[in-house]
C-alpha cells in the first residue's frame, strides 16, 4: 500500500459501520443505536468523503496479478461523482429514518445502505478499470439486497431479474476489458484515453466491437435500450429510499462506467465517427423516446418515475455520445441535476405511500390538500426535470441540443434535438398532471373522504420532508446559479476532449 | 536434505494409517486421519518452500536400483503446491464434514471410513509426486477404490448404485490408460517419465511411431479424460457426488478428479512432451470437449432441481474449463488451467460442505426451494455458500474471477481459438450465474413454511472450516500473484 | 499387413481382446458380465506385457546355472508388471463383486438398468 491514506476512509468507514448495523445483534429493539451506528457512517462518509476530494491523492492498495493492481486516484470526473453521490445519500438517509419505520429488517437496509455507499465512492475513486469493474460488480451485489429488501415473491423475482441484467452487462463489458487487458497491459485512467492509435492497429474491428460491447454492457446499468429491462422492474418493489438511490445514483454508475471507458481508456478520437459512434447515439436516443413514452402510458408512480429514469439516464448518454464539449458539459451537469430531481420525486412518492398507501397516480387526485408542502416540491423537481427555465433542467438540455448543433454528426445534429424537445413535452406530460390534479382537484371532487381518513394537511415528519425539501431546492437553486458548476465541468470536458 | 524425504515420507505415512486405523475405533481412527492430514500439510508446505527456495526439482530414489530400471519419486514447485493445497482441503473438508460423517456411517464402520480417506490421501500424494508410470496406475486404481468405499460407506441403495457406476466408469478410464502406458512401454521401452521421454523425443526427431504415438496420446488422454469427468464421459458425476456423504463429496470432486488432471499434466509434460501434444491435434479434441462442458454442464446445471445434483453438474462445467485451458496450447493456458484446479477444488469443496449445513436446518430434502431462507437459519454456511457461488460465478475478489482473467488473457494469445474461448467463456459466465445466483437468492428469500428445525447453532468445527474455506478462496482471489508465479515457475520445472 | 498383424500374433490377439472387454465393460447391462469384460480387458493387457517381455530362445529371468550374463535372460520387468497388474484387477475385481452382492440383495437383479429404475423408485416413495 503505498500512497494516501485518506483515500481509503470515506470507503471503508461506511462499509465498516454497514457491517457492524448487519452483524450487531443488539439492534433488534434498540433503535437510537441503530440509528446512531448508520448516521456515524453517513456522516463519516460524507466529511471524509469531502476531505479527501479536496486533495490531489493517490493510493496503490495491492497487486491482483502481474499487470494488474488496484488502486485508487483522484481526479475531477471521480471528485464530481463522489461528492454528489455521498451528499445524495446522506439526505435519503435522514429520509429513511422516518420511513423505514413501517418496513421489517431495518439493520439489513441501513446495513446494506451504508456498505454500497462505501462501493460506491470505492468505485468513483477508482485509478483503473479492474479496480473500477471489481467496485462495480460489488455494487450490483450490495445494491440487491436493497431490492430484495420486502422479500416477497414479487420482489424475489424482481431483484433477479436486476441480477441477470447487471450480471449479463457487466461480463459483455468483461469482454472488453479482457481485450484491453491484453492489448495495453496498463488500465489506468488518463484523461483523453490511454489508447494510442498504433496500439491498435491490425485490430481496429475487435476494438470497435469490444467498445460496443462495453457501451451495451455498461449501459444496462444506465438503463439504455436494450438492457433497460431491470429498472422499471426493480425500483418500485424496493423501499422508496432505495430506489431514490437506485434511480438517482447508482444508474449513474453506468454513465461514469462509460465515461471511465469511453474518455479514459479509448480516447473519445478512436470511435468518433465509427459505427460504433452512430449505434450508441441512436440507442440513446431511441432510449430517451421509448422511456418517456412508457412513462407517459404508466399508471404507477413509482414505475412512472422508473421509466423517466431509463429516458433521462439516456440524456447523459446522448450528451456523451455525441464526443463533443458542450453536450459533454451538459451530460454531467444533467447528471447532477437528474440526481437531484430523481431522488426528490421518489421520496415524494415514498412520502405519499408512507402517508396515504396510494400507489397510482389517479388515486392521488386531491393530494395537495394532504401535503401541500410535498407537493410543492414535487412540483418544483418536476418543472425543473422538464427543463422550464430558470429551473436546472434547462440548462442541461440547452448544453446538450448546443452540442448535437455544432457536433458535426450528420443527421443527428437535428434528430437529436428534436427528439430532446419531444421527449420534454412528454415529460411534462406524464409528470405534471399529478400536480394539476392534487392542486385543483376540480369541481366534481369530494372531498370528504380525505376528512374520514383524516388525511387532511397531514405532512410528513422533518426527517421526510427536509430531504425533499433540500433536493428540490438544489434542483432549482443550480439551475438559477449554474455558473461555478458549469465551470467546473468545462474544466473536465477540456482534459479529456 | 530431510526436506527431500517428505515426499515419500508422507506417502508413506498417510498408507500405513490406513494399516493402523483398521484396528483402533472410529474415534480413534479420526484423530489418525486428522494427525496425519495435519503433518502432511506441514511436509507439503516444507517441500514447497524448500523447491522454491532452491529454484529446482529433484528426483528421489526409491529402493536401490538407478533411473532407467528403478522407481522414483520427483518432487519441484508444482508438485509441493499442489500437495499443499490439496491436503489443506482435504483436512477442511473433513472437519467441515465431520458431524455428518458420524451420522451418516454406521458406528462400526466410522474407522472404515477414515481408512478410505487416509488411501485417498496416500493416492493423491503418489498421483502426484510420482515420477513413474506403472506407479501412476497403481494409485489411479488406489484411489478408484477408495474413491468407491467413500461413496458407498453410506449404505443406501443409491449409494451402492452410484458406486457400481463410479467403478464401471473408473475401470472404463483406467482400463484405457493402462493399456496406453503399456504401449507407451512398448514404443520406448521405459516407464519412468524422465528416460521414457527422451525416448520419445529421440523418436519424435527421427519421425517413426507416428501413429502409435498419436494412438497412445488419444488413449491416456481419453482415459484421464474419463476419469476426471470430462464433458461427454460425466454421466456418473451427479449421481457420486450428490449421494455421498458431504465429506466424500467434496473430496471426490474437489480433489480425485484434479488429481487425475494433474497426472495428465504431468504426463503431457514430463514423457510425450507438450510440444508434441500440441502438435497433435488432440489438444483440440480437448479443447473442444472442454467448451461443450462448459456449456452443457451448466445446461444440465440449471435444469436441475436438487441442489447438490446441481453443484455436481456445476463440476462438469468447471472441469470443461480445466481442458478448455490445457487445449489452448500455451504456456499460461496451462498456467490458468492449473489456477482453475486451486480454485475449483478449493470453491466446491466449500459449496458442498457449506450445503450440508443449510440443509440440516431445511429438513434434509432434496429439492433447492426447500433452502428458502436456509440462509438465515445458518448464517456461516449461508456466507459460506454465497462466497462460493459467487467465487464460481466469477465476481471480483475472489478466486474464481482470477482464473477467468487468465483464461481470457490466455486466449488472446491463441489467435484461432481466441472467440471461441471468449465467447465460451462468457456464455458459461452467464449461465454459471443464472444457476448459482438463483440458489443465492433462495436462501435469503422469505421462507414459505415456519422453519423445519428453527435456528441451529453450527458447531465450532463447522464454523471453522467455513471460516477457513472462505479465506482460502480469497487468498486465491487477492492474492493470486505468487501463486500464480510458483505454477508457471514450476511447469518450467516439468522440462 | 496381414503378414505383420500374423507376426504379432499375440499383440493382435491382445488388443481385439481388449477391445471385446472394454465394450463388454461400457455396454453390458449385466453386472457380472461386466465385471467379466473388465476381467478380459485386464487380461488383454497382461498378455500384451507379458508378449513384449518374452525374448524367443532366452531363459526365465532366474539365475539357476551360474549365468550372470544379461543376454541370456528375458526381460523381467513386464512380467513384475502383469503380477502388480493382477494384484491391481483382483481387488477391483473383489470390490465389485462385493457391490454386486449387495445389489442383487437388495434389488433382486443383476440388470444396472433394472437397479437404477428401482432405486429411482424407492427415492419417489
Amino acid at each position: 500500500m503505498k500512497g494516501n491514506m485518506i483515500l481509503l476512509l470515506p470507503v471503508v468507514l461506511p462499509v465498516l459501520m454497514g457491517a457492524i448495523a448487519l452483524g450487531g445483534k443488539g439492534f433488534r429493539g434498540n433503535r437510537p443505536l441503530l440509528l446512531g451506528v448508520v448516521f456515524t457512517g453517513l456522516a463519516g462518509g460524507l466529511l471524509s468523503t469531502l476531505l479527501a476530494v479536496t486533495g490531489e491523492a493517490k493510493l496503490r492498495l495491492w497487486q491482483l496479478t502481474e499487470s494488474v493492481e488496484i488502486g485508487f486516484q483522484l481526479d475531477g470526473v471521480g471528485r464530481f461523482f463522489a461528492v454528489l453521490t455521498v451528499v445524495v445519500w446522506f439526505l435519503a438517509g435522514l429520509y429513511s429514518v422516518t420511513y423505514m419505520t413501517h418496513e421489517e429488517d431495518e439493520s439489513r437496509f441501513f446495513g446494506f445502505y451504508l456498505i454500497v455507499l462505501g462501493v460506491l465512492i470505492g468505485l468513483d475513486f477508482s485509478g483503473n478499470l479492474i479496480t473500477f469493474y471489481v467496485f462495480y460488480e460489488m455494487m450490483t451485489l450490495t445494491s440487491l439486497p436493497l431490492v430484495l429488501h420486502e422479500r416477497s415473491k414479487e420482489a424475489v423475482s424482481a431483484g433477479l431479474k436486476y441480477l441477470f441484467y447487471s450480471v449479463a452487462g457487466a461480463f459483455l463489458a468483461l469482454f472488453g476489458i479482457f481485450f484491453f487487458t491484453a492489448v495495453l497491459g496498463d488500465l489506468t485512467f488518463v484523461p483523453g484515453g490511454v489508447a494510442e492509435a498504433a496500439s491498435f492497429r491490425g485490430k481496429e474491428g475487435v476494438l470497435l466491437t469490444a467498445v460496443f460491447c462495453m457501451v451495451v454492457g455498461f449501459g444496462a446499468k444506465a438503463g439504455m435500450f436494450p438492457l433497460h429491462g431491470w429498472l422499471p422492474t426493480a425500483h418500485p418493489v424496493a423501499p422508496a429510499p432505495a430506489s431514490a438511490v437506485l434511480s438517482g445514483v447508482i444508474t449513474k454508475s453506468g454513465v461514469l462506467a462509460l465515461i471511465r471507458v469511453v474518455f479514459f481508456i479509448v480516447g473519445p478520437e478512436q470511435i468518433r465517427g465509427t459505427w460504433v459512434q452512430q449505434a450508441w447515439i441512436f440507442l440513446s436516443l431511441l432510449t430517451v423516446f421509448m422511456g418517456s413514452m412508457l412513462a407517459y402510458k404508466e399508471p404507477v408512480m413509482k414505475k412512472r418515475l422508473a421509466y423517466s429514469t431509463v429516458s433521462q439516464v439516456s440524456y447523459i448518454l446522448f450528451g456523451l455520445s455525441l464526443l463533443e464539449p458542450t453536450a459533454f458539459v451538459g451530460a454531467l451537469s444533467h447528471v447532477v441535476f437528474h440526481s437531484l430531481v430523481k431522488n426528490a420525486l421518489f421520496l415524494t412518492a415514498g412520502a405519499v405511500i408512507f402517508q396515504t398507501g396510494w400507489r397510482k397516480v389517479e388515486q392521488m387526485r386531491g393530494l395537495g390538500r394532504v401535503m401541500p408542502v410535498t407537493l410543492g416540491c414535487y412540483t418544483a423537481a418536476s418543472l425543473s426535470l422538464v427543463g422550464i427555465p430558470p429551473a436546472s433542467g434547462f440548462i442541461s438540455k440547452w448544453y446538450l441540443a448546443q452540442g448535437a448543433l455544432s457536433s458535426g454528426c450528420g443527421a443527428w445534429t437535428w434528430i437529436g434535438p428534436v427528439i430532446l424537445l419531444t421527449s420534454a413535452l412528454l415529460t411534462a406530460g406524464y409528470l405534471l398532471p399529478l400536480t394539476i390534479n392534487g392542486f385543483f382537484p376540480g369541481g366534481d371532487f369530494d372531498g370528504r373522504e380525505l376528512e374520514e381518513r383524516k388525511l387532511l394537511g397531514k405532512e410528513p415528519s422533518w426527517q421526510m420532508l427536509l430531504p425533499v425539501l433540500l433536493l428540490s431546492a438544489g434542483a432549482v437553486i443550480f439551475g438559477c446559479f449554474p455558473g461555478p458548476l458549469l465551470r467546473m465541468l468545462s474544466e473536465i470536458a477540456e482534459t479529456v476532449l | 536434505m530431510l526436506v527431500q524425504n517428505f515426499p515419500f515420507f508422507s506417502i508413506v505415512l498417510a498408507m500405513f494409517s490406513g494399516i493402523l486405523s483398521s484396528v483402533l475405533n472410529g474415534k480413534q481412527a479420526r484423530n489418525v486421519s486428522l494427525g496425519v492430514i495435519g503433518s502432511t500439510i506441514i511436509m507439503s508446505a516444507a517441500v514447497f518452500f524448500w523447491c522454491l527456495g532452491n529454484g529446482e526439482s529433484y528426483t528421489y530414489m526409491m529402493g536401490h536400483f538407478p533411473a532407467p530400471w528403478g522407481n522414483e519419486i520427483r518432487a519441484g514447485v508444482l508438485e509441493g503446491l499442489t500437495a499443499l493445497l490439496f491436503s489443506v482441503i482435504m483436512l477442511l473438508s473433513v472437519l467441515g464434514g465431520m458431524r455428518h460423517t458420524f451420522e451418516d456411517v454406521e458406528p462400526s464402520k466410522v474407522n472404515l471410513f477414515f481408512i478410505m480417506i487416509d488411501l485417498m490421501l496416500s493416492s493423491l500424494l503418489a498421483l502426484i509426486y510420482t515420477n513413474d508410470l506403472f506407479t501412476a496406475y497403481v494409485f489411479v486404481e488406489i484411489n478408484t477404490i477408495a474413491g468407491c468405499g467413500l461413496i458407498m460407506i453410506r449404505q443406501k441403495g443409491r449409494s451402492f448404485s452410484a458406486a457400481i457406476r463410479y467403478m464401471i466408469m473408473s475401470q472404463l478410464g483406467s482400463g484405457l490408460f493402462l493399456i496406453g502406458l503399456t504401449l507407451l512401454y512398448d514404443v520406448t521401452g521405459h516407464l519412468l517419465m524422465s528416460p521414457a521421454k527422451e525416448t520419445v523425443a529421440s523418436i519424435e526427431a527421427a519421425g517413426r511411431y507416428e501413429i502409435p504415438m498419436l494412438v497412445i496420446l488419444a488413449v491416456i488422454s481419453v482415459g484421464l479424460a474419463i476419469k476426471s469427468g470430462l464433458y461427454p464421459f460425466h454421466s456418473w458425476i451427479p449421481y457420486t457426488y450428490g449421494y455421498a456423504t458431504p465429506t466424500a463429496s467434496a473430496i471426490l470432486s474437489g480433489l480425485v478428479s484434479k488429481g487425475y488432471i494433474f497426472l495428465l499434466m504431468k504426463i503431457f509434460y514430463r514423457v510425450l512432451g507438450q510440444e508434441n501434444v500440441i502438435a497433435s491435434r488432440m489438444v483440440n479434441v480437448l479443447f473442444l470437449f472442454g467448451l461443450a462442458g462448459m456449456i452443457m454442464g451448466s445446461v444440465h446445471a440449471i435444469l436441475e432441481e436438487d441442489t447438490r445434483r446441481m453443484i455436481a453438474y456445476s463440476s462438469v462445467a468447471q472441469i470443461g474449463y480445466i481442458y478448455m485451458g490445457i487445449g489452448l496450447g500455451t504456456e499460461s493456458g496451462m498456467v490458468a488451467a492449473v489456477f482453475h484446479m486451486f480454485t475449483h477444488s478449493a470453491t466446491k469443496a466449500l459449496l458442498f460442505i457449506s450445503a450440508v449445513g443449510l440443509y440440516e436446518v431445511s429438513g434434509e430434502k432434496k429439492d433447492f426451494r426447500s433452502l428458502r431462507g436456509a440462509g438465515y437459519r445458518n448464517r456461516l454456511a449461508g456466507v459460506g455458500f454465497t462466497v462460493g457461488a459467487l467465487s464460481m460465478v466469477g465476481f471480483p475478489m475472489l478466486s474464481g474471477f482470477i482464473s477467468k482473467l487468465l483464461f481470457a488473457t490466455s486466449a488472446l494469445q491463441s489467435p484461432h481459438k481466441m472467440m471461441l474461448t471468449l465467447i465460451g467463456l462468457a456464455v458459461s459466465t452467464v449461465l454459471n450465474a443464472i444457476y448459482f445466483l438463483r440458489l443465492v437468492i433462495t436462501l435469503y428469500g422469505r421462507a414459505e413454511q415456519v422453519a423445519v428445525k428453527g435456528k441451529q447453532r453450527c458447531s465450532f468445527v463447522f464454523g471453522g472450516a467455513i471460516v477457513c474455506f472462505i479465506l482460502l478462496n480469497l487468498f486465491l482471489g487477492l492474492m493470486s500473484q505468487p501463486v500464480v508465479r510458483a505454477i508457471t515457475e514450476g511447469l518450467e520445472m516439468f522440462d | 499387413m496381414a503378414s505383420h498383424l500374423l507376426y504379432n500374433i499375440e499383440e493382435t490377439v491382445a488388443m481385439i481382446l481388449f477391445g471385446i472387454g472394454f465394450t463388454m465393460l461400457l455396454l453390458h447391462r449385466n453386472l457380472i458380465r461386466k465385471i467379466m469384460g473388465m476381467n478380459i480387458m485386464d487380461t488383454a493387457v497382461y498378455l500384451f506385457l507379458a508378449a513384449k517381455g518374452y525374448i524367443k530362445g532366452r531363459m526365465v529371468p532366474i539365475v539357476t546355472d551360474g549365468i550372470l550374463d544379461a543376454s541370456a535372460y528375458m526381460n523381467p520387468v513386464p512380467s513384475g508388471l502383469v503380477l502388480t497388474g493382477i494384484v491391481v484387477s483382483v481387488s477391483t475385481t473383489a470390490l465389485m463383486l462385493a457391490l454386486t452382492i449387495r445389489l442383487y440383495e437388495r434389488y433382486h437383479s443383476l440388470d444396472l438398468d433394472q437397479i437404477l429404475i428401482q432405486v429411482k423408485k424407492e427415492e419417489g416413495s
